[in-house]
Formats: structure tokens, sequence, C-alpha cells
């Protein structure tokens, strides 16, 4: 489809329980989304879920897909249960890990970081601990 | 913590975490919007390589990452190897009994399991026909550090009706290891009679009960009650954490009961160290949350302790175990990054769903909040608490935890607190306090309980406070029927809790004056009619 790129996901140290308890899975995002976030029209919304769904107006203003949005699509889409547990104040929970091809999301700018196609983002709990 | 008067955050009720974060005089003193490595992103120890990871502002490559968090593991584990520390700076490691793993199958100690096979038990040489090492037992390369390595776990699910058991699961993790034994444990063992005499060679240790209130809650006093039978160790189990009059107590006992079965089981195996996968995040998490309940005085032994079980007199003393943390500074960011790194399978633990309101939830919420972005307070929590130190030798070893009692402990709380009622002006009080819990208060007498029939010599402070601390919110109310008594541990009763005040072995306790004076107190002569 043209303007998407296919992100592959894993999901790690008990957060695959949020997800349908699937490790790995992918999305297409839109290479270019609103700029507040707004998940409305995003190619995957087949899948959302009515409980999580944004339903915020997007207000026009668009940016390149970054991690940020991904993190909302993520919950507005795929998410099965207890969105707290994933996300909190607009950002990812404390005490998950994010990795974007292998790397700290924060060397790469953290929400910022605007994705590529086929990067590989993988999130990992250490909320199981001891 | 004063206030910072952010609007946003005031109305937040406890461990304001969010006011590091949302308060801008508060947060730029801080730091908070700076960045969060140095200047490069290139690994700091090869400097050839980008980095991968940011551990505490420094950056790591993958290749780099590994090898420092290994060391930190030995670091933290190989002082405490030999029995005796030695002149030399490298002394050739050979512990004097066998190894044992707490494992629960949670991030650091699946971790830990790797760690410990991949250092200690990986290059274990081939057996030839016979079944003995290949090149002789006394070839170098047979020698090992310990003998044989033991994996305990506690299944909880007895304690929770419709829990899942993982112990099969979790069994197929440590199978995996093939050095490994698999010793797995129920939560309901500690209430079992077989497995004491199992791990402790006695047979006729004495079940300890206590009595209920109306509400189905420990009463304060901690009155021994007459034996009771007929309930199987998961009856048992279910009723001891019902009659906890807390969330946090619930919590704080299952740690407790956990941790003292694999205490004893280690011991009677014949370990020589038992090693838990508390990370420096867990660890900062147990710290705060243990103080908070009152356990400062054992603070010590949270980190690191030599433990064994106290013996009956006359009888030869236990050899001691070591209990460490070997991956107390490693934080819960490094243990994620070397399982994934690694191929580290981790099955995670079930979270109690009623522990969410607990103290120790709270402070595990507040420490990894904390840690996202001052990822130092964290390692600055253990640091501190390691440098903390009672004043004073313990008075014995607490009976419900295992851990060591502070001396004089109801001569401290009758100093501090109102423990009656009996003063017109403060009855006058009883208004304020709701129709409930008055029931519980005494006004007329005195609070002295027979100190013959109560546990309250016997255990420490924290272990006290889990038993009788009520919650803010009120005592739940009991169901009809409820049962008027409950179990303790089966450990309580070791060494017995005899009428005449003798504990086990003849060891007499202190028995205060005015009790020595009422017993006597017929025999006495006056001393107006000695003169007369």
């Amino acid at each position: 489809m043209a303007g998407t790129m296919t992100i592959k996901l894993v999901f790690s140290g008990g957060l695959e329980l949020l997800f349908g308890n699937e490790r790995n899975q992918s999305v297409l995002i839109p290479s270019f989304v609103p700029s507040d976030n707004s998940t409305h029209s995003s190619p995957s919304s087949s899948s959302s879920t009515s409980s999580s769904y944004n339903n915020t107006p997007s207000t026009g203003e668009t940016k390149a897909a970054d991690l940020e949005y991904l993190i909302y699509h993520l919950r507005d889409h795929l998410l099965k249960e207890r969105s707290e547990l994933f996300m909190e104040n607009g950002t990812i929970r404390p005490g998950i890990l994010v990795l974007i091809n292998n790397t700290d999301w924060e060397l790469e700018g953290e929400g910022s970081y605007q994705l590529r196609n086929n990067d590989e983002i993988v999130f990992i709990s250490t909320l199981h601990g001891g | 913590m004063s206030s910072c008067g952010n609007p946003a955050v005031e109305e937040q009720p406890l461990m304001p975490r969010e006011c590091f974060q949302s308060c801008p005089p508060l947060s730029h003193s801080l730091g908070a919007g700076r960045s969060k490595f140095g200047k490069s992103k290139d690994c700091v120890r090869c400097r050839l390589q980008p980095g991968n990871i940011v551990i505490r502002h420094a950056v790591y490559c993958k290749e780099c990452f590994t090898p420092i968090v290994d060391m930190k593991f030995r670091k933290a584990l190989e002082p405490s190897v030999n029995a005796r520390a030695g002149t030399s700076k490298r002394p050739k490691l050979k512990a004097s009994g066998n190894l044992c793993l707490g494992f629960s199958g949670g991030l650091g100690s699946s971790i830990l399991l790797d760690m410990v096979h991949n250092t200690y038990f990986s290059n274990r040489p081939p057996l030839d026909d016979s079944g003995k090492p290949r090149g002789g037992s006394n070839h170098p390369r047979n020698a090992s550090v310990w003998p044989s390595c033991i994996v305990c776990y506690v299944e909880v699910c007895g304690a929770f009706p419709g829990m899942q058991d993982k112990t099969e699961d979790i069994r197929s993790v440590v199978e995996r290891y093939p050095s490994f034994d698999f010793v797995p444990l129920r939560i309901e063992d500690a209430f079992d009679e077989s497995w004491w005499t199992k791990v402790s060679g006695s047979n006729s240790t004495p079940q300890v009960w206590l009595e209920l209130s109306k509400e189905g809650l420990i009463t304060d006093g901690l009155h021994v009650a007459s034996k009771v039978t007929g309930l199987t160790p998961v009856e048992a189990t279910r009723l001891y954490l019902s009659s906890l009059p807390t969330q946090t107590a619930i919590s704080s006992a299952l740690q407790n009961l956990t941790r003292v079965l694999i205490l004893h089981t280690a011991h009677s195996g014949g370990s020589s160290h038992l090693l838990f996968g508390s990370s420096l995040t867990s660890l900062s998490i147990s710290l705060l949350s243990a103080i908070s309940q009152g356990g400062g005085y054992a603070i010590r032994e949270e980190l690191q302790e030599e433990w064994a079980p106290v013996a009956a007199s006359g009888s030869k003393p236990s050899n001691v175990l070591r209990v460490i943390r070997p991956l107390r500074d490693v934080t819960a960011k490094e243990c994620a990054v070397y399982s994934w790194w690694n191929n580290v399978s981790v099955i995670g633990r079930d979270k109690q769903r009623r522990a969410i309101l607990g103290i120790a939830a709270l402070t595990k919420n507040f420490v990894v909040g904390l840690e996202k972005d001052y990822p130092s307070t964290v390692s600055t929590i253990a640091r501190t608490c390691e440098k903390l130190e009672p004043k004073d030798a313990p008075s014995g070893q607490c009976r419900l935890c295992k851990r060591p009692m502070q001396s004089a402990i109801q001569e401290w709380k009758g100093r501090i607190s109102i423990r009656s009622y009996s003063d017109d002006k403060l009855a006058a009080d009883l208004a304020h306090i709701p129709l409930p819990c008055r029931s519980n208060l005494d006004t007329n007498t005195p609070s002295q309980v027979p100190p013959l029939l109560a546990l309250t010599d016997f255990l420490c402070y924290s272990c006290h406070t889990t038993l009788t601390s009520r919650s803010s919110r009120g005592v739940k109310q009991a169901a009809p029927g409820v049962s008027s008594v409950t179990p303790l541990p089966i450990w309580v009763g070791d060494r017995g809790l005899h009428r005449d005040g003798l504990m086990g072995g003849g060891a007499r306790r202190k028995i205060p004056e005015q009790e020595m004076l009422d017993t006597v107190a017929n025999f006495l002569i006056d001393k107006q009619d000695d003169e007369g």
C-alpha cells in the first residue's frame, strides 16, 4: 500500500499477555500521521478494540510517523486489555524497555524517532522482577 | 517531601512521584530535562562500536554489555564463596557445601539461573564409561566451586483459589540446565507437618494457633489458642492469609513464607550458599517496602545474611547458610536487555491481584517510575541501606520470619502508644471511632495479657505489625460461621511454647517482675507481720 510502512513488533517479559499472547506481530503504519497522534484513519484500524478507540478528530497537521505515534497506534488497535499497563501520561509506561533495531530508544530520541520501513521495535517489560 | 505547589499533582494521595517529573523548579534542579547519556553515542568501554544501550548515563555496545553484567555478578558473589576469606587476592574458589538457587520464574531469577550455569557448571567434564570424570577426580579441570546445585521454586497457587499452577512450566525451564536439580515446593508446605519433619528432623513440633476476633482477624494480643485439628495444609494456608488485616500483610506474609521455606530446604539439603535473583531495582523496592512495614532492624539481612536455624540447647550448632543476591548491582533494565540479547526465556510471575493495593506494590510503582528519569536514585537507596546497622545486638530470632529480633519491642510500643482507654477523658473520645472498631478496645482493664499464652515476645516488630496492624479503611466484617482461630506456620512451634515460660531446650525467657510477684504473692510474708 502506497505511503505505508511495515513495522515488526516483538513483545517480551510478560507484555505479550496484553497483546493476545502473541510475541511477534507486525503492523502497517502510514508514512505521515496526524501531529496529535490521532489513530482514527490508520491502515490497521479494522482490528481496533472499541474500548480503547481514539475518537479524537485530527487537527489536520501531519508529521512523519514516529515512535510516539506507534505507541498510540498499538494502544488503540492491538492492545487487548489494560491499556494503563502499557501506556502512561502519553508515553510508554515506566518499567517497559523499548529497543529500536536492537538499540535503546534513549539513543534514538525516544518518542521522536522517525520510523522506517521494516524497523523492528521490541517492547520488554521489566516489571516481573526477582 | 514538601509540596511543590503544582496543582496537577497536589491531589495525589501519597508518594507524589509525578512531582519530580512535572514540577519545573524541582525537575530543573534535579536535571530531568538533560540528556540521558554523555556527549558521545559510542561505547564507553571499547570506544570502537556505536552504543546499543544506555545504563545510568553510560553507553555500551552489545558486545561489551554482557561481560560487564557478568563481571558485576561475579564481583557480588565470589568474595562470599569461600568459608574463610584468606589472604590471597584471587583465591581458588571452593565452597563448603552445595548451592541452592531460589527461582520464581521472574526476570532476575531466570538470569541468575543462566549466569550460574554458564559461570560455574557449564564446563563439567564428560564422564567415562564408569561414570567418573575423565582425567581422574584430581584433574584440575574437574575442580568445581560447588559439587551440586538445587533450584527451589515455591508454587503459591494453593493460597489463591483459581490461580494456575506453574510448577511444570518452571520445571521445563530448569530442565534446560542439566546440572541443576529441581526441588518444587508449595506455599502450603508451611503448614504441613510432613514437610517440616523432612527438613528439620523433628516429628513432634506442635502447631501454634492464634485466637481471632469476631471480625475474623488476629487479635492485638496474639493469644495462643487451644490445639485445633482437621485442616489440610491448603485450608490452613488460606485461613491464615484470610485472617491477616491488610493487603500489605498478605503480600508480606507470602514473601516470608516463601523465603523461610527455601531457607529450610536449602539448609537441610547441605547447601552452603543460597542465591536469590533480586536485581538492584527489586532490592531497592524490597528495602523501602520493608522499612515501611517496620522491618528496619533486619535491613542488613534483606541485603545479605548468614543464616542458621536456632539449635536446641545442648545440640551441635548448625552450619551457616550464606544468603546472597548476586544481581544486587544490576538494574532491572540491564536484566531485561541481558535476557533479550542472550536468549534467556522468562516465564514471568503471576501478580496477586489484591497485592496491587499493598505497600510493596505502591513502592514498586514509585521506584520503577523514579528509575526511568533518575536511575542513580535507585542505586542510592540500596547503597544507603548498606550503611545502616542496628544499635544493639539482637535478642534472638523471630519465630515467624526467622530474622534477628530487636529486644524490648513491647516496652517500646507501650511507651509510644496508648494501650488502654481507662482514663475517663480518653474514654469520651471513643465517640469518633467507628462502631465496629470499638469492641476491639479494652476500656476497663489494662492491656496486659497473660504472657504465657501470647506470642508477642517471640516475634519481631515487623511480624507483629503484619499480624495486627489494622487498615485505616476499617475492619473487615467476618462472614457467618468464620473460624475463631487461625494456624501459624509450622516452624513457629519449633522448640515449643511452654506454659512455664520455658522455650525449647531448657532456655529460659526473662519473666517480668510483676508476673513473678503474682506467682508467689500468697507465700510472701508481710514485712509488718515480721517486725511485729
